[in-house]
């Protein structure tokens, strides 16, 4: 039988290298939230329609309840922890210190109730407005399709995704 | 304790090459293993999550860029096995040359999978509700398929056969889908189930229009029946027709003929034969509207 049931992974996280021996069929989500303990990667559906997990992997957001951890291997990965930046950058007037735009936005617009979805919500949001800086309201609806919040409605989150864009724009 | 899901033990390869991906895969066969190849993972792994599938081995040919990208050649335009649909909606050749491949990447499942989803891991699927099987048919796709022993390339029709059933052999990988040169006057429109993004319904028609006569037409459709499938009588009611509402509507209330539809607890096959003759219509005015709009529009 060709391969191994464990596997050696070695990616980049946030910027720092991690290397663990782990099963092979340990999804990318679990490895960041057991192994790194970067638990701001959430799980919600387990069956890639919520989009909780949403992180980046090299630089594209994608589920990572739907992608297993070897296949990150050698690859780099943004978690919503290292979305801010660095503590004692100038967070704007009313933000709390070392939130990212789309972050302070969610905060300005009240785009979240209970949190769960959000970390999914921003990292989705990243994408989206790398892809396109200038959205419509509908845009924003249409690209967070993959992303589901049963709390707000989805009003502010959208209101939060078009003033991070209008932000980032004039940034 | 948190519930949580992930798919049963399995023996993890990865494939540095297509040559190395397809030793791996006689490897495992000659073991009598149960192997199966990842590429993006967006339709298996949930699979594997569900226990609907518990492959012994996984080979994963996602890394292999050899699989990747867009090429135009006298056959037409051959869109690699690993590409993402990501790198399809973003290439402006595949929105110029196919409308309708622009309409279904737009609305098929949502920005994080099509940026993990592959082409040829959605032919070598085989899911019934599939949005780009639709497109590929209408559009008269070859699949290509690499053995150990050899390519052989052969129409999307005969290679799907059923609900996730298809012509692909054991030792077999997609490596290519081809688009011969097609006309422009093309669309797709899906009524989709909300949580999935999967079509309950979905239809891609392709027309030429000369001298307002419709001269060519290829209508399919997907999510309804046990494979997507061509509607070849809605085609052949085009042929000759003008390009106008009567002739469109009878060649839309044709597309379900005979077909024996899939039921489930998203929808009744009544419904799903309703809403395959409803989009029908809508793709077949879209198809003629961009056929005329661009008269001497030509793809690749």
């Amino acid at each position: 039988m060709p391969g191994s049931r464990d596997v050696i992974v070695e990616v980049t996280v946030n910027g720092a290298r991690h290397t663990a021996q782990v099963p092979a069929r340990t999804l990318l989500v679990h490895f960041l939230r057991d192994r790194l303990r970067l638990t701001g990667t959430h799980v919600g559906c387990d069956t890639t329609q919520c989009g909780a997990c949403t992180v980046a992997l090299d630089g594209v957001a994608v589920k990572s309840c739907t992608v297993l951890a070897a296949q990150a291997s050698g690859h780099e990965i943004t978690t919503i922890e290292g979305l801010a930046p660095a503590a004692g950058a100038d967070p704007g007037p009313g933000a709390a210190a070392g939130l990212h735009p789309i972050q302070r936005a969610f905060q300005q617009a009240h785009g979240l109730q209970c949190g769960y979805c959000t970390p999914g919500m921003v990292m989705a949001i990243r994408q989206l407005l790398s892809d396109n800086p200038d959205p419509s309201e509908q845009d924003v609806r249409h690209g967070l399709a993959g992303n589901i919040c049963r709390c707000t409605g989805y009003q502010n989150i959208v209101a939060a995704a078009l003033a991070a864009a209008r932000q980032l724009r004039e940034a | 304790m948190i519930a949580t899901m992930f798919p049963a033990d399995f023996a993890y390869a990865r494939a540095d090459s297509l040559e190395h991906a397809l030793c791996l895969l006689s490897e495992a066969q000659a073991d009598g293993d149960d192997a199966k190849l990842l590429a993006g993972g967006q339709s298996l792994l949930p699979m594997m999550k569900l226990r609907l599938a518990a492959p012994q081995t996984l080979i994963d040919i996602g890394g292999l860029t050899e699989l990747r990208g867009v090429a135009r050649g006298a056959d037409g335009t051959t869109i690699k096995a690993l590409t993402t649909y990501r790198a399809l909606q973003r290439d402006p050749r595949i929105a110029a040359a196919f409308p309708a491949m622009t309409d279904a990447l737009a609305v098929l499942a949502d920005q994080q999978v099509r940026a993990r989803g592959t082409v040829g891991g959605c032919v070598a699927h085989g899911d019934p509700a599939a949005d780009l099987p639709a497109v590929l048919l209408a559009l008269d796709a070859q699949v290509t398929l690499t053995s150990a022993a050899g390519s052989r390339t052969t129409p999307l029709d005969s290679f799907l056969q059923g609900v996730f059933a298809t012509d692909l052999a054991g030792d077999e990988i997609v490596t290519a889908v081809t688009i011969p040169a097609s006309p422009v006057g093309s669309a797709y429109e899906k009524f989709e189930q909300p949580a999935s993004h999967l079509p309950l319904a979905g239809v891609c028609a392709v027309v030429t229009v000369e001298n307002q006569v419709i001269t060519s037409a290829r209508v399919a459709v997907t999510g309804v029946a046990a494979r997507p499938f061509r509607a070849l009588d809605a085609e052949r009611s085009l042929v000759a027709a003008r390009p106008e509402p009567d002739s469109l509507a009878a060649a839309a209330a044709a597309v379900t003929a005979g077909v024996r539809p899939l039921s489930d607890q998203h929808a009744s096959g009544p419904f799903r034969l309703h809403l395959a003759r409803v989009l029908a219509r809508r793709a077949l005015e879209r198809a003629v509207s961009r056929a005329t709009t661009v008269r001497s529009g030509r793809g690749c």
